[in-house]
Protein backbone atom coordinates (compact mmCIF):
# COMPACT_ATOMS: atom_id res chain seq x y z
CA UNK A 1 0.00 0.00 0.00
CA UNK A 2 1.41 3.33 -1.06
CA UNK A 3 0.56 6.08 1.38
CA UNK A 4 2.20 9.43 1.98
CA UNK A 5 1.85 11.95 4.75
CA UNK A 6 1.28 15.48 3.53
CA UNK A 7 1.07 18.59 5.75
CA UNK A 8 -0.98 21.70 5.07
CA UNK A 9 1.03 24.71 6.20
CA UNK A 10 0.13 28.38 6.24
CA UNK A 11 -1.05 31.29 8.34
CA UNK A 12 -4.45 31.19 10.00
CA UNK A 13 -7.55 31.62 7.88
CA UNK A 14 -5.76 31.16 4.56
CA UNK A 15 -7.99 28.23 3.61
CA UNK A 16 -6.06 25.08 4.52
CA UNK A 17 -9.11 23.33 5.94
CA UNK A 18 -11.29 24.55 3.08
CA UNK A 19 -8.83 23.23 0.48
CA UNK A 20 -8.75 19.80 2.10
CA UNK A 21 -12.55 19.71 2.26
CA UNK A 22 -12.79 20.77 -1.37
CA UNK A 23 -10.25 18.15 -2.43
CA UNK A 24 -11.56 15.29 -0.29
CA UNK A 25 -15.29 15.94 -0.10
CA UNK A 26 -15.91 18.47 -2.89
CA UNK A 27 -17.66 20.87 -0.52
CA UNK A 28 -17.04 24.42 0.61
CA UNK A 29 -18.39 26.54 3.44
CA UNK A 30 -18.20 30.29 3.89
CA UNK A 31 -18.17 29.85 7.64
CA UNK A 32 -14.77 30.09 9.26
CA UNK A 33 -14.09 27.41 11.84
CA UNK A 34 -10.49 27.67 12.95
CA UNK A 35 -8.47 24.49 13.37
CA UNK A 36 -6.84 23.70 16.68
CA UNK A 37 -4.22 20.98 16.72
CA UNK A 38 -4.58 18.86 13.62
CA UNK A 39 -7.22 17.02 11.64
CA UNK A 40 -6.35 14.08 9.48
CA UNK A 41 -8.01 13.16 6.19
CA UNK A 42 -7.27 10.74 3.42
CA UNK A 43 -7.71 10.81 -0.33
CA UNK A 44 -6.50 8.49 -3.04
CA UNK A 45 -4.91 9.88 -6.14
CA UNK A 46 -4.74 7.54 -9.10
CA UNK A 47 -2.06 7.70 -11.75
CA UNK A 48 -1.72 5.44 -14.77
CA UNK A 49 0.82 3.19 -13.11
CA UNK A 50 0.01 3.61 -9.41
CA UNK A 51 -2.40 4.86 -6.81
CA UNK A 52 -1.25 6.79 -3.79
CA UNK A 53 -3.19 7.50 -0.63
CA UNK A 54 -2.49 10.99 0.58
CA UNK A 55 -2.78 11.28 4.35
CA UNK A 56 -3.53 14.96 4.73
CA UNK A 57 -2.60 16.65 7.99
CA UNK A 58 -4.56 19.85 8.24
CA UNK A 59 -2.59 21.82 10.80
CA UNK A 60 -3.65 24.82 12.80
CA UNK A 61 -2.42 28.05 11.27
CA UNK A 62 -0.80 30.00 14.03
CA UNK A 63 -1.26 33.70 14.51
CA UNK A 64 2.19 33.89 15.99
CA UNK A 65 4.42 31.75 13.76
CA UNK A 66 6.97 31.48 16.59
CA UNK A 67 4.58 29.35 18.57
CA UNK A 68 4.14 26.84 15.75
CA UNK A 69 4.87 23.33 16.91
CA UNK A 70 6.63 21.35 14.22
CA UNK A 71 6.12 18.01 15.96
CA UNK A 72 3.04 17.24 13.89
CA UNK A 73 5.08 17.35 10.70
CA UNK A 74 7.29 14.38 11.56
CA UNK A 75 7.00 11.70 8.91
CA UNK A 76 5.65 14.04 6.23
CA UNK A 77 6.94 13.58 2.69
CA UNK A 78 5.44 16.70 1.18
CA UNK A 79 4.03 20.10 2.06
CA UNK A 80 1.14 22.17 0.77
CA UNK A 81 2.06 25.78 1.54
CA UNK A 82 -1.04 27.93 1.52
CA UNK A 83 -1.16 31.71 1.09
CA UNK A 84 -4.25 33.88 1.25
CA UNK A 85 -4.04 35.93 -1.94
CA UNK A 86 -6.01 38.73 -0.33
CA UNK A 87 -3.56 39.09 2.58
CA UNK A 88 -0.05 39.81 1.40
CA UNK A 89 1.54 39.07 4.78
CA UNK A 90 0.48 35.41 4.64
CA UNK A 91 3.11 34.75 1.95
CA UNK A 92 5.92 35.51 4.38
CA UNK A 93 4.16 33.38 7.00
CA UNK A 94 4.02 30.35 4.68
CA UNK A 95 7.66 30.70 3.69
CA UNK A 96 8.77 31.02 7.31
CA UNK A 97 6.83 27.89 8.23
CA UNK A 98 8.52 25.99 5.44
CA UNK A 99 11.94 27.10 6.71
CA UNK A 100 11.14 25.96 10.23
CA UNK A 101 9.96 22.58 9.02
CA UNK A 102 12.95 22.05 6.75
CA UNK A 103 15.34 23.05 9.52
CA UNK A 104 13.82 20.27 11.62
CA UNK A 105 13.13 17.53 9.07
CA UNK A 106 15.17 18.43 5.98
CA UNK A 107 13.95 19.54 2.58
CA UNK A 108 10.89 17.95 1.06
CA UNK A 109 8.73 18.53 -2.02
CA UNK A 110 6.08 21.22 -1.75
CA UNK A 111 3.51 23.08 -3.77
CA UNK A 112 2.72 26.74 -3.09
CA UNK A 113 -0.93 27.71 -3.31
CA UNK A 114 -2.20 31.27 -3.61
CA UNK A 115 -5.72 30.63 -2.44
CA UNK A 116 -9.00 32.59 -2.69
CA UNK A 117 -8.35 33.40 -6.35
CA UNK A 118 -12.08 34.04 -6.70
CA UNK A 119 -11.71 37.24 -4.65
CA UNK A 120 -10.33 39.16 -7.59
CA UNK A 121 -11.00 42.68 -6.38
CA UNK A 122 -9.35 42.04 -3.03
CA UNK A 123 -6.29 40.34 -4.54
CA UNK A 124 -3.15 41.66 -2.90
CA UNK A 125 -0.28 39.76 -4.56
CA UNK A 126 1.30 41.08 -7.73
CA UNK A 127 1.83 38.90 -10.80
CA UNK A 128 5.45 39.99 -10.70
CA UNK A 129 5.92 38.49 -7.27
CA UNK A 130 4.30 35.21 -8.27
CA UNK A 131 6.35 34.99 -11.46
CA UNK A 132 9.49 35.69 -9.47
CA UNK A 133 8.76 32.65 -7.31
CA UNK A 134 7.96 30.54 -10.37
CA UNK A 135 11.42 31.41 -11.68
CA UNK A 136 12.82 29.55 -8.68
CA UNK A 137 11.29 26.43 -10.20
CA UNK A 138 8.55 26.26 -7.59
CA UNK A 139 5.23 24.63 -8.33
CA UNK A 140 2.73 27.42 -7.83
CA UNK A 141 -1.06 27.34 -8.15
CA UNK A 142 -3.73 30.00 -7.90
CA UNK A 143 -6.50 28.10 -6.22
CA UNK A 144 -10.00 28.69 -4.99
CA UNK A 145 -11.50 26.38 -2.44
CA UNK A 146 -14.76 28.16 -3.20
CA UNK A 147 -14.88 27.36 -6.92
CA UNK A 148 -12.49 24.42 -6.81
CA UNK A 149 -10.23 26.00 -9.39
CA UNK A 150 -6.80 24.30 -9.61
CA UNK A 151 -7.31 22.54 -6.26
CA UNK A 152 -7.11 19.01 -7.72
CA UNK A 153 -4.23 20.04 -9.98
CA UNK A 154 -2.19 21.20 -7.03
CA UNK A 155 -2.75 18.06 -4.94
CA UNK A 156 -2.13 15.79 -7.92
CA UNK A 157 1.09 17.61 -8.68
CA UNK A 158 2.31 17.13 -5.12
CA UNK A 159 1.19 13.47 -5.16
CA UNK A 160 3.30 12.88 -8.25
CA UNK A 161 6.25 14.72 -6.70
CA UNK A 162 6.22 12.66 -3.49
CA UNK A 163 5.93 9.34 -5.33
CA UNK A 164 8.71 10.00 -7.79
CA UNK B 1 10.18 12.44 43.28
CA UNK B 2 8.29 12.30 46.53
CA UNK B 3 6.19 9.18 46.79
CA UNK B 4 2.49 9.77 47.23
CA UNK B 5 0.33 7.75 49.59
CA UNK B 6 -1.28 4.81 47.81
CA UNK B 7 -4.75 6.33 48.18
CA UNK B 8 -3.78 9.62 46.59
CA UNK B 9 -1.94 7.88 43.83
CA UNK B 10 -4.87 5.70 43.01
CA UNK B 11 -7.31 8.61 43.19
CA UNK B 12 -5.21 10.55 40.77
CA UNK B 13 -4.95 7.51 38.52
CA UNK B 14 -8.72 7.02 38.48
CA UNK B 15 -9.37 10.69 37.98
CA UNK B 16 -6.94 10.92 35.09
CA UNK B 17 -8.11 7.69 33.55
CA UNK B 18 -11.75 8.74 33.55
CA UNK B 19 -11.06 12.30 32.53
CA UNK B 20 -8.80 11.35 29.63
CA UNK B 21 -10.14 7.97 28.55
CA UNK B 22 -6.72 6.45 28.31
CA UNK B 23 -5.97 3.83 25.65
CA UNK B 24 -2.66 2.33 24.61
CA UNK B 25 -1.07 0.33 21.86
CA UNK B 26 2.13 -1.60 22.05
CA UNK B 27 4.04 -1.66 18.80
CA UNK B 28 6.80 -4.17 18.21
CA UNK B 29 10.05 -3.85 16.32
CA UNK B 30 8.35 -4.98 13.09
CA UNK B 31 5.99 -2.01 13.52
CA UNK B 32 3.05 -4.31 14.09
CA UNK B 33 0.45 -3.96 16.82
CA UNK B 34 1.62 -6.21 19.63
CA UNK B 35 -1.02 -5.34 22.20
CA UNK B 36 -3.84 -2.90 22.84
CA UNK B 37 -5.76 -1.90 25.93
CA UNK B 38 -7.56 0.72 27.96
CA UNK B 39 -10.53 2.53 26.44
CA UNK B 40 -9.80 1.51 22.83
CA UNK B 41 -13.46 1.77 21.90
CA UNK B 42 -13.43 5.46 22.75
CA UNK B 43 -10.94 6.08 19.95
CA UNK B 44 -12.50 3.67 17.48
CA UNK B 45 -9.56 1.28 17.85
CA UNK B 46 -11.56 -1.85 18.71
CA UNK B 47 -11.06 -3.45 15.33
CA UNK B 48 -7.28 -3.11 15.38
CA UNK B 49 -5.75 -6.48 14.63
CA UNK B 50 -2.87 -7.71 16.71
CA UNK B 51 0.15 -8.75 14.70
CA UNK B 52 -0.71 -6.54 11.73
CA UNK B 53 1.32 -3.49 10.60
CA UNK B 54 0.24 -0.39 12.47
CA UNK B 55 0.45 2.07 9.56
CA UNK B 56 -1.90 -0.08 7.46
CA UNK B 57 -4.48 0.19 10.20
CA UNK B 58 -3.84 3.67 11.52
CA UNK B 59 -3.14 6.02 8.67
CA UNK B 60 -2.06 8.84 10.91
CA UNK B 61 0.91 6.71 12.00
CA UNK B 62 2.30 6.90 8.46
CA UNK B 63 5.91 8.06 8.57
CA UNK B 64 6.08 8.33 12.35
CA UNK B 65 7.84 5.06 13.07
CA UNK B 66 10.54 4.27 13.69
CA UNK B 67 10.87 7.48 15.62
CA UNK B 68 14.44 8.53 16.40
CA UNK B 69 13.31 10.93 19.04
CA UNK B 70 11.47 9.21 21.87
CA UNK B 71 9.52 10.04 23.94
CA UNK B 72 7.50 12.01 21.38
CA UNK B 73 4.35 14.05 21.89
CA UNK B 74 1.74 15.29 19.46
CA UNK B 75 -0.99 17.50 20.88
CA UNK B 76 -4.64 17.48 19.89
CA UNK B 77 -4.81 15.16 16.96
CA UNK B 78 -8.35 14.74 15.69
CA UNK B 79 -8.76 11.08 14.83
CA UNK B 80 -11.04 9.72 12.10
CA UNK B 81 -13.48 8.76 14.88
CA UNK B 82 -13.89 12.44 15.67
CA UNK B 83 -12.18 12.13 19.04
CA UNK B 84 -9.30 14.42 19.76
CA UNK B 85 -6.29 12.84 21.43
CA UNK B 86 -2.92 13.85 22.77
CA UNK B 87 -0.57 11.18 21.46
CA UNK B 88 2.42 10.08 23.45
CA UNK B 89 5.07 7.71 22.10
CA UNK B 90 7.68 6.26 24.35
CA UNK B 91 10.17 3.43 24.09
CA UNK B 92 10.39 0.25 26.12
CA UNK B 93 13.18 -2.10 25.09
CA UNK B 94 12.35 -3.19 21.53
CA UNK B 95 8.79 -1.94 21.74
CA UNK B 96 7.14 1.43 21.41
CA UNK B 97 4.09 2.39 23.40
CA UNK B 98 1.52 4.67 21.87
CA UNK B 99 -0.71 6.39 24.38
CA UNK B 100 -4.03 8.08 23.64
CA UNK B 101 -5.22 10.78 26.04
CA UNK B 102 -8.54 12.40 25.24
CA UNK B 103 -8.22 16.16 24.64
CA UNK B 104 -11.57 16.84 23.01
CA UNK B 105 -12.82 19.18 25.73
CA UNK B 106 -9.55 21.04 25.89
CA UNK B 107 -9.45 21.36 22.12
CA UNK B 108 -13.00 22.68 21.98
CA UNK B 109 -12.12 25.21 24.66
CA UNK B 110 -9.03 26.39 22.86
CA UNK B 111 -11.02 26.41 19.65
CA UNK B 112 -13.54 28.87 21.06
CA UNK B 113 -10.81 31.22 22.26
CA UNK B 114 -8.75 30.97 19.10
CA UNK B 115 -11.84 31.51 16.95
CA UNK B 116 -12.55 34.82 18.71
CA UNK B 117 -8.95 35.93 18.51
CA UNK B 118 -8.50 35.11 14.81
CA UNK B 119 -11.82 36.57 13.82
CA UNK B 120 -10.87 39.79 15.57
CA UNK B 121 -7.49 39.87 13.86
CA UNK B 122 -9.02 39.16 10.47
CA UNK B 123 -11.56 41.91 11.02
CA UNK B 124 -8.84 44.36 11.96
CA UNK B 125 -6.77 43.38 8.94
CA UNK B 126 -9.80 43.81 6.71
CA UNK B 127 -10.54 47.18 8.24
CA UNK B 128 -6.98 48.30 7.62
CA UNK B 129 -7.18 47.10 4.02
CA UNK B 130 -10.43 48.93 3.46
CA UNK B 131 -9.01 52.07 5.03
CA UNK B 132 -5.99 51.91 2.77
CA UNK B 133 -8.25 51.42 -0.22
CA UNK B 134 -10.42 54.32 0.89
CA UNK B 135 -7.37 56.50 1.30
CA UNK B 136 -6.09 55.57 -2.14
CA UNK B 137 -9.51 56.32 -3.58
CA UNK B 138 -9.65 59.66 -1.81
CA UNK B 139 -6.23 60.47 -3.13
CA UNK B 140 -7.26 59.53 -6.67
CA UNK B 141 -10.45 61.54 -6.29
CA UNK B 142 -8.52 64.57 -5.09
CA UNK B 143 -6.13 64.24 -8.00
CA UNK B 144 -8.86 63.93 -10.56
CA UNK B 145 -10.65 66.86 -8.96
CA UNK B 146 -7.51 68.93 -9.28
CA UNK B 147 -7.15 67.73 -12.84
CA UNK B 148 -10.72 68.73 -13.51
CA UNK B 149 -10.12 72.10 -11.92
CA UNK B 150 -7.07 72.60 -14.14
CA UNK B 151 -9.06 71.53 -17.19
CA UNK B 152 -11.81 73.89 -16.22
CA UNK B 153 -9.39 76.77 -15.82
CA UNK B 154 -7.83 75.94 -19.15
CA UNK B 155 -11.21 75.82 -20.82
CA UNK B 156 -12.09 79.10 -19.19
CA UNK B 157 -8.94 80.83 -20.40
CA UNK B 158 -9.55 79.41 -23.85
CA UNK B 159 -13.11 80.65 -23.74
CA UNK B 160 -11.91 84.07 -22.67
CA UNK B 161 -9.44 84.04 -25.53
CA UNK B 162 -12.10 83.55 -28.14
CA UNK B 163 -15.04 85.29 -26.47
CA UNK B 164 -15.49 88.59 -24.71
CA UNK B 165 -15.53 88.07 -20.94
CA UNK B 166 -19.16 89.04 -20.41
CA UNK B 167 -20.25 86.67 -23.17
CA UNK B 168 -18.18 83.87 -21.72
CA UNK B 169 -19.92 84.38 -18.37
CA UNK B 170 -23.34 84.17 -19.97
CA UNK B 171 -22.30 81.13 -21.92
CA UNK B 172 -21.20 79.37 -18.74
CA UNK B 173 -24.60 80.09 -17.24
CA UNK B 174 -26.19 78.39 -20.26
CA UNK B 175 -27.91 81.44 -21.66
CA UNK B 176 -28.86 81.57 -25.31
CA UNK B 177 -26.88 84.33 -26.87
CA UNK B 178 -27.95 86.43 -29.80
CA UNK B 179 -28.00 90.15 -29.24
CA UNK B 180 -28.88 93.13 -31.33
CA UNK B 181 -26.45 95.95 -31.11
CA UNK B 182 -27.66 99.15 -32.73
CA UNK B 183 -24.40 101.07 -32.64
CA UNK B 184 -21.09 99.41 -33.30
CA UNK B 185 -18.11 99.81 -35.60
CA UNK B 186 -16.59 96.87 -37.42
CA UNK B 187 -13.04 96.67 -38.73
CA UNK B 188 -11.38 94.24 -41.11
CA UNK B 189 -7.66 94.20 -41.76
CA UNK B 190 -5.54 91.89 -43.89
CA UNK B 191 -2.04 91.60 -45.22
CA UNK B 192 -1.26 92.92 -48.68
CA UNK B 193 -0.17 90.19 -51.09
CA UNK B 194 -0.37 87.54 -48.40
CA UNK B 195 -0.90 84.47 -50.57
CA UNK B 196 1.99 85.06 -52.96
CA UNK B 197 4.40 86.09 -50.23
CA UNK B 198 3.44 83.17 -48.04
CA UNK B 199 4.23 80.87 -50.93
CA UNK B 200 7.64 82.44 -51.44
CA UNK B 201 8.82 82.40 -47.80
CA UNK B 202 7.37 79.08 -46.66
CA UNK B 203 5.15 78.02 -43.78
CA UNK B 204 7.41 78.74 -40.83
CA UNK B 205 8.12 82.31 -41.77
CA UNK B 206 4.48 82.90 -42.68
CA UNK B 207 3.28 81.63 -39.35
CA UNK B 208 5.73 83.91 -37.58
CA UNK B 209 4.37 86.90 -39.48
CA UNK B 210 0.76 85.95 -38.81
CA UNK B 211 1.57 85.43 -35.19
CA UNK B 212 3.09 88.86 -34.94
CA UNK B 213 0.14 90.47 -36.69
CA UNK B 214 -2.53 88.72 -34.65
CA UNK B 215 -0.73 89.32 -31.39
CA UNK B 216 -0.59 93.03 -32.18
CA UNK B 217 -4.31 92.92 -33.00
CA UNK B 218 -5.01 91.27 -29.63
CA UNK B 219 -2.82 93.61 -27.65
CA UNK B 220 -4.41 96.70 -29.18
CA UNK B 221 -7.92 95.29 -28.59
CA UNK B 222 -7.16 95.28 -24.89
CA UNK B 223 -5.67 98.72 -25.09
CA UNK B 224 -8.58 100.38 -26.91
CA UNK B 225 -11.43 98.37 -25.41
CA UNK B 226 -12.30 96.67 -28.67
CA UNK B 227 -13.04 92.98 -29.25
CA UNK B 228 -11.19 90.85 -31.73
CA UNK B 229 -13.95 88.63 -33.02
CA UNK B 230 -12.02 86.24 -35.20
CA UNK B 231 -9.32 85.72 -37.78
CA UNK B 232 -10.04 84.40 -41.22
CA UNK B 233 -6.82 83.36 -42.92
CA UNK B 234 -4.67 86.48 -42.79
CA UNK B 235 -7.61 88.73 -41.97
CA UNK B 236 -8.71 89.97 -38.55
CA UNK B 237 -12.18 91.17 -37.63
CA UNK B 238 -12.45 93.61 -34.76
CA UNK B 239 -15.48 95.37 -33.31
CA UNK B 240 -15.97 98.31 -30.98
CA UNK B 241 -19.17 98.96 -29.00
CA UNK B 242 -19.55 95.38 -27.99
CA UNK B 243 -20.60 93.67 -25.77
CA UNK B 244 -21.09 96.85 -23.73
CA UNK B 245 -22.35 99.74 -25.82
CA UNK B 246 -20.18 102.87 -26.05
CA UNK B 247 -20.89 106.13 -27.87
CA UNK B 248 -17.29 106.55 -29.07
CA UNK B 249 -17.08 103.20 -30.82
CA UNK B 250 -16.09 104.74 -34.14
CA UNK B 251 -13.31 106.78 -32.58
CA UNK B 252 -12.01 103.88 -30.57
CA UNK B 253 -11.80 101.74 -33.67
CA UNK B 254 -10.17 104.56 -35.69
CA UNK B 255 -7.45 104.83 -33.04
CA UNK B 256 -7.14 101.09 -33.10
CA UNK B 257 -6.70 101.06 -36.88
CA UNK B 258 -4.00 103.69 -36.79
CA UNK B 259 -2.08 101.86 -34.10
CA UNK B 260 -2.41 98.57 -35.88
CA UNK B 261 -0.94 100.06 -39.01
CA UNK B 262 1.89 101.57 -36.97
CA UNK B 263 2.53 98.32 -35.18
CA UNK B 264 3.37 96.43 -38.36
CA UNK B 265 5.09 99.05 -40.40
CA UNK B 266 8.60 98.05 -39.37
CA UNK B 267 8.06 94.36 -40.01
CA UNK B 268 9.23 92.83 -43.25
CA UNK B 269 7.51 90.06 -45.14
CA UNK B 270 9.22 88.37 -48.11
CA UNK B 271 11.70 91.20 -48.53
CA UNK B 272 9.12 93.98 -48.47
CA UNK B 273 7.46 96.07 -45.82
CA UNK B 274 4.54 94.33 -44.14
CA UNK B 275 1.50 96.33 -45.22
CA UNK B 276 -2.17 96.11 -44.36
CA UNK B 277 -5.46 96.99 -45.93
CA UNK B 278 -7.93 98.19 -43.33
CA UNK B 279 -11.64 98.94 -43.67
CA UNK B 280 -14.18 100.22 -41.15
CA UNK B 281 -17.93 100.64 -41.22
CA UNK B 282 -20.44 101.43 -38.49
CA UNK B 283 -24.04 100.39 -37.88
CA UNK B 284 -26.31 97.86 -36.28
CA UNK B 285 -25.33 94.18 -36.09
CA UNK B 286 -26.46 90.95 -34.49
CA UNK B 287 -23.93 89.25 -32.27
CA UNK B 288 -24.19 85.73 -30.92
CA UNK B 289 -22.67 82.42 -30.20
CA UNK B 290 -23.12 79.51 -32.53
CA UNK B 291 -22.14 75.93 -32.13
CA UNK B 292 -22.86 73.52 -29.32
CA UNK B 293 -19.49 71.87 -28.83
CA UNK B 294 -17.13 74.46 -30.19
CA UNK B 295 -18.16 77.99 -29.45
CA UNK B 296 -17.69 80.75 -31.91
CA UNK B 297 -18.77 84.24 -31.17
CA UNK B 298 -19.60 86.02 -34.36
CA UNK B 299 -21.29 89.04 -35.84
CA UNK B 300 -23.86 89.17 -38.62
CA UNK B 301 -25.61 91.83 -40.60
CA UNK B 302 -25.23 94.26 -43.50
CA UNK B 303 -22.83 96.40 -41.46
CA UNK B 304 -20.45 93.49 -41.29
CA UNK B 305 -20.70 92.72 -45.00
CA UNK B 306 -20.10 96.32 -45.99
CA UNK B 307 -17.14 96.68 -43.63
CA UNK B 308 -15.58 93.66 -45.30
CA UNK B 309 -16.14 95.10 -48.79
CA UNK B 310 -14.70 98.43 -47.81
CA UNK B 311 -11.63 96.69 -46.50
CA UNK B 312 -11.14 94.77 -49.75
CA UNK B 313 -11.33 97.95 -51.73
CA UNK B 314 -8.70 99.70 -49.61
CA UNK B 315 -5.22 100.42 -51.00
CA UNK B 316 -2.08 99.07 -49.30
CA UNK B 317 -1.40 100.99 -46.06
CA UNK B 318 -4.81 102.66 -46.33
CA UNK B 319 -7.45 102.80 -43.60
CA UNK B 320 -10.67 103.21 -45.53
CA UNK B 321 -13.83 104.14 -43.68
CA UNK B 322 -17.47 104.48 -44.67
CA UNK B 323 -19.36 107.76 -44.69
CA UNK B 324 -21.36 106.59 -41.67
CA UNK B 325 -18.21 106.02 -39.67
CA UNK B 326 -16.72 109.34 -40.68
CA UNK B 327 -19.79 111.20 -39.45
CA UNK B 328 -19.36 109.57 -36.07
CA UNK B 329 -15.76 110.67 -35.76
CA UNK B 330 -15.06 113.94 -34.05
CA UNK B 331 -13.13 116.87 -35.52
CA UNK B 332 -9.86 115.21 -34.43
CA UNK B 333 -10.01 113.13 -37.54
CA UNK B 334 -9.67 115.15 -40.74
CA UNK B 335 -10.46 112.52 -43.31
CA UNK B 336 -9.65 112.65 -47.01
CA UNK B 337 -12.61 112.01 -49.26
CA UNK B 338 -12.25 109.31 -51.89
CA UNK B 339 -14.00 109.20 -55.21
CA UNK B 340 -17.36 107.46 -55.02
CA UNK B 341 -16.70 103.83 -55.77
CA UNK B 342 -18.85 100.95 -56.93
CA UNK B 343 -18.81 98.14 -54.30
CA UNK B 344 -20.01 94.70 -55.22
CA UNK B 345 -23.58 94.07 -54.09
CA UNK B 346 -23.98 97.57 -52.67
CA UNK B 347 -23.71 100.11 -55.42
CA UNK B 348 -21.83 103.39 -55.40
CA UNK B 349 -20.52 104.37 -52.02
CA UNK B 350 -18.91 107.46 -50.57
CA UNK B 351 -15.78 106.47 -48.62
CA UNK B 352 -13.02 108.24 -46.77
CA UNK B 353 -9.40 107.75 -45.95
CA UNK B 354 -8.21 108.09 -42.38
CA UNK B 355 -5.03 110.15 -42.38
CA UNK B 356 -1.99 109.19 -40.38
N1 LIG C 1 -13.79 33.30 -1.20
C1 LIG C 1 -13.03 32.29 -0.71
N2 LIG C 1 -13.03 32.08 0.59
C2 LIG C 1 -12.26 31.06 1.06
C3 LIG C 1 -11.48 30.26 0.20
N3 LIG C 1 -10.84 29.36 0.95
C4 LIG C 1 -11.21 29.58 2.23
N4 LIG C 1 -12.08 30.60 2.29
C5 LIG C 1 -12.70 31.16 3.51
O1 LIG C 1 -11.67 31.60 4.37
C6 LIG C 1 -11.97 31.34 5.72
C7 LIG C 1 -10.89 30.50 6.35
O2 LIG C 1 -10.84 29.24 5.74
P1 LIG C 1 -10.23 27.95 6.47
O3 LIG C 1 -10.21 26.87 5.47
O4 LIG C 1 -10.92 27.69 7.74
O5 LIG C 1 -8.76 28.47 6.76
P2 LIG C 1 -7.60 27.72 7.56
O6 LIG C 1 -6.35 28.02 6.83
O7 LIG C 1 -7.95 26.30 7.74
O8 LIG C 1 -7.63 28.50 8.92
P3 LIG C 1 -7.02 27.99 10.34
O9 LIG C 1 -7.53 26.62 10.55
O10 LIG C 1 -7.55 28.98 11.33
O11 LIG C 1 -5.56 28.07 10.21
C8 LIG C 1 -13.33 30.64 5.72
O12 LIG C 1 -14.33 31.59 5.98
C9 LIG C 1 -13.47 30.13 4.30
O13 LIG C 1 -14.82 30.09 3.88
C10 LIG C 1 -11.52 30.56 -1.21
O14 LIG C 1 -10.88 29.93 -2.04
N5 LIG C 1 -12.31 31.59 -1.61
MG1 LIG D 1 -8.13 25.12 9.38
Amino acid sequence: MLQKKICMLGGFGVGKTSLVRRFVQSIFSETYLTTVGVKIDKKSVAFQDKTVDLILWDLAGEDDIGSFRVSHVRGATGLVLVVDGTRAATLAAALTLRERVEAEFGTMPFVLLFNKSDLVDRWAISDGEINGLRQLGWQIYLTSALSGEHVDDAFRQLASMVTK
Amino acid sequence: MRRLPKEVGSWIYNFFYNEHSIAYLQIDAQLCVAAKGGNVKHYGLSSLRIGQPVTDQLEFMEGLLPCPELPYHMAMVELPSGRVADLHLFADNACVWLLFLDATAERDNRQRLQQKAYEMTLLQERERQLNEKLQAMNEALRESQEGLQREYHRAETLLLNILPASIAERLKSDEQIADNHAEVSVLFADIVGFTERARSVGAVMTLAILNYFFKAADRLSDQYGCEKIKTIGDCVMVVAGLPAARSDHAEALAHYALELRNAVQHERFAGERLRLRIGIHSGPIVAGVIGKKRFAYDLWGETVNLAARIQTSAEPDEIRISDTTRKLLGPDFACDPLAETELRGTGRVQMWRLPA
